[in-house]
């Protein structure tokens, strides 16, 4: 009994002594953390030394289906800015973090949490209001896959970098230089360099935004200039593709694909035989060529049914693998990268 | 008996009134998000097929214990205790919001055949500098992380042997206070004290009449600390200690009651203490497949209480004298998702490694251990139902000799309503 009594005291003691030294040198920097890799690479490309920025999920599993690991608690505590995708992604467990972290300052509502979901251009797949749990992970808000595509991706890195200027404005200045290199190298990644100097990204993303973006290149002849994401796409534009999970609408909006199917017969629910054979009949019917897959999805039901119809099976991950600067850019170019054979 | 049916009425009333709120329609762009101030509501039902090898239901066997005697369960309708056939263990009615900036709060109502009763009615502070958290009101303590699951919540049907022995069905769940404090460690440490009226049926037994000292509230205080390390990757691990003591009052009576020449009182106190891990590996794959959770615990317990009355005057020269109890237990249980969806796991318990006894006369009492061992085998359609089949077979130290005991559950869980938290 004694014992028990004695540890707790003495671990009590030591926790006061050895923390007062370990926090001192990290006031400097803002902390910033993120409960995906993408978001926390927008934050790293926008406050670059400014920030030390950490995410929550190592994007390698469904952030969805996360458990509130005490060591999140810790990452919240010391957070100045918590970013969150939002639209319910993180509902199981975003709360125990936020209450466990007992810091007041990132909890919802407040300017130390980011809700990135609600600054997109757009949200799709909003359920009207007959929708229940019968219609399996169904997003009350809509899907919140939003991040591969690169027009949500920029509105998002716009609206953060201003709620940056707003919690550090000593520092406006890098974080408005941040931004800028941030979309300069966005407009360059997602037309080609060639694009953006002809037609500069400003009125690139407006076509964008209002679906003329062909129009344009067709008006001013500018099809050799097309590159990046667009440009490899491109020869995709109008094909039919399948999904494991319905997380690839905003990309298949933004390159124009076309979503025949996906293996799960619901969000959420593991493909069964009977929704697969009718996935084969679908795809075997629209002439479908490539089944896409996240690498943490069985990649049994994906061969089964490229198998049967002839469509490759390719794996892309809808999270970024690294919360650096870098990390947005690799996830678009693995993505895109995953189309050529 | 009133206040329960108040309690339901008042249940029913506000499911009523949540129906007839006007439905979240949702907004296009623009005017989003909707808000609602309506408490987020949810409704667990749980429900169960029991089937056992003894002539009486497990509940009754752990009470012949020997040593760990004494679990009177009366007065306490709202127990987890299975019935042969079909059980309606438990629907549990869930309402959650923010008060305001500074507290959120959420109250829990388990409902079963017998009644309904208040589970849970807490205030939680969120706005409190330092790391310090304070929580009020009726809760489950988080003493371990056993304690404060609510049973829907388990990896197994049944509450392990220890707390269920110890504590009672429900575990300690009390009307109190619990301050925290999350430290600022660089990794996970969190402190917490709480100080609890002391009104367990089991553990902390209280009657503060007839012979028995009335002795004011609050009468138990629990101190705890939990630690994880900052692991990489999948893996996560979190250790807890704890220790508590509370005024513990035990009434013996006899065939007729308080006039029974044999009746006799007891008064003192009571101390538990001990530790529990859990391991937990997140493969990065989908639908719980080759997810692993480890868990163990130990909780012993020592109580020490004056035989302050006897009824039968031969027996006055004991008066003052004490009875001692020292008892402990230990389980350790892991689970294994081995295909989407589907998880198996395993689960070992010993009660009674430690199992004296010191009557007020001196003579002291070794008891053997008692052990059970359990499998369960479950599947989760999706994140909001889950049917389990378990199999339990146990060996207790009883009064009327070693019984060995089998128990099959056939368990079904359903979520309803707002989306349940993954907990750690």
């Amino acid at each position: 009994m004694k014992i028990i009594l004695n540890t707790l005291l003495i671990v009590a003691l030591a926790v006061l002594t050895f923390s007062n030294g370990a926090r001192a040198g990290s006031q400097r920097t803002l902390n910033i953390v993120a409960t995906t890799p993408e978001l926390a690479s927008l934050a790293s490309a926008i406050a670059g030394e400014r920030a030390s920025v950490r995410s929550i999920t190592a994007g390698q599993e469904d952030p969805h289906f996360l458990n509130a690991r005490p060591t999140y608690m810790v990452m919240a505590r010391d957070a100045d800015l918590w970013i969150r995708m939002g639209l319910e992604l993180e509902v199981g467990w975003e709360p125990v973090i936020l209450d466990g972290s007992r810091n007041r300052s990132i909890r919802v509502g407040q300017r130390g949490h980011f809700d990135a979901g609600a600054f997109i251009p757009y949200v799709l797949e909003v359920p009207d209001a007959t929708a229940t749990r019968a219609m399996g992970d169904v997003h009350p808000s809509g899907n919140p896959h939003y991040m591969i595509d690169p027009y949500c991706a920029r509105a998002v890195a716009i609206a953060l970098a201003d709620r940056l200027i707003d919690l550090d404005p000593a520092h406006a200045d890098t974080y408005r230089d941040g931004l800028k290199s941030f979309l300069a190298r966005l407009d360059r990644a997602m037309f080609g360099a060639g694009l953006v100097e002809r037609f500069g990204g400003d009125r690139l993303w407006a076509a964008e935004a209002e679906g003329r973006l062909w129009e344009l290149i067709e008006e001013e002849g500018a099809e050799d200039d097309l590159g990046g994401w667009r440009g490899a796409m491109r020869p995709w534009k109008g094909k039919p593709i399948i999904t494991f999970h319905k997380s690839w609408s905003y990309f298949a909006k933004r390159f124009e694909l076309v979503l025949v199917a996906e293996l799960e017969p619901l969000p959420g629910v593991p493909p069964s035989p009977a929704h697969l054979a009718r996935v084969i009949d679908l795809a075997r019917a629209r002439d479908v060529s490539l089944i896409l897959k996240e690498p943490f999805y069985p990649v049994r039901p994906a061969r089964f049914v490229s198998r049967e119809t002839g469509a490759r099976v390719a794996v892309a991950n809808t999270f970024a693998a690294d919360a650096s600067a870098d990390g947005f850019f690799k996830l678009m170019d693995q993505i895109v990268g995953a189309f050529d054979e | 008996m009133k206040i329960r049916n108040l309690v339901f009425f008042g249940c029913i009333l506000s499911l009523l009134a949540a129906r007839s709120a006007p439905a979240q329609v949702p907004a296009g762009r623009g005017d989003r998000p909707v808000v609602s101030f309506n408490p987020n509501i949810s409704v667990v039902i749980d429900t169960a097929y029991y089937w056992h090898s003894s002539d009486e239901e497990l509940d009754h066997v752990l009470e012949e214990l020997r040593g760990f005697g004494h679990q009177h369960n009366d007065g306490n309708d709202h127990d987890h205790g299975f019935e042969s056939g079909f059980n309606l263990r438990e629907i549990e009615l869930i309402f959650e919001a923010d008060v305001d900036p500074y507290f959120k709060g959420w109250a829990i109502v388990g409902i079963d055949p017998a009644g309904a009763e208040l589970e849970e009615a807490v205030v939680l502070t969120t706005a409190l500098p330092w790391g310090l958290q304070v929580k009020l009101g009726k809760f489950f303590s988080d003493f371990s992380r056993l304690n404060a699951q609510h049973a829907h919540e388990w990896n197994f049907t049944d509450q392990t042997l220890i707390y269920q022995v110890l504590l009672g069905d429900q575990g300690l769940n009390e009307i109190g206070v619990q301050l925290s404090w999350l430290t600022p460690a660089p990794f996970f440490l969190l402190a917490g004290l709480e100080v609890l009226q002391g009104d367990n049926e089991v553990a902390f037994e209280y009657h503060g009449d007839g012979p028995l000292p009335e002795r004011d509230g609050p009468r138990l205080f629990l101190g705890w600390l939990k630690a994880a390390p900052n692991l990489t990757g999948n893996h996560a691990f979190q250790a807890g200690l704890f220790a508590g003591r509370g005024v513990r009052q035990e009434e013996h009576l006899g065939p007729e009651g308080h006039s029974d020449p044999g009746s006799h009182y007891l008064d003192g106190h009571q101390w538990i203490w001990g530790a529990d891990f859990v391991y937990r590996y997140t493969p990065p794959r989908a639908y719980g497949r080759g997810a692993f959770t480890l868990e163990g615990g130990y909780l012993g317990r020592r109580a020490d209480i004056e035989l302050t009355a006897h009824n039968n005057p031969a027996r006055h020269h004991l008066l003052g004298n004490s009875l001692v109890r020292e008892q402990d237990g230990l389980y350790l249980q892991g689970v294994y998702g081995f295909a989407p969806r589907w998880r198996f796991g395993l689960r070992g318990e010993t009660l009674g490694l430690t199992n004296r006894e010191k009557k007020p006369s001196g003579v002291e009492e070794k008891f053997d251990p008692s052990w059970r061992a359990s499998a369960m085998l479950d599947w989760s359609l999706t994140e909001f139902s889950r049917l389990r089949l378990q199999c339990n077979h146990g060996r207790y130290d009883t009064a009327e000799g070693k019984e060995n005991v089998s128990e099959v559950f056939v368990q079904a869980v359903f979520s309803l309503g707002a989306h349940p938290v993954h907990r750690f």
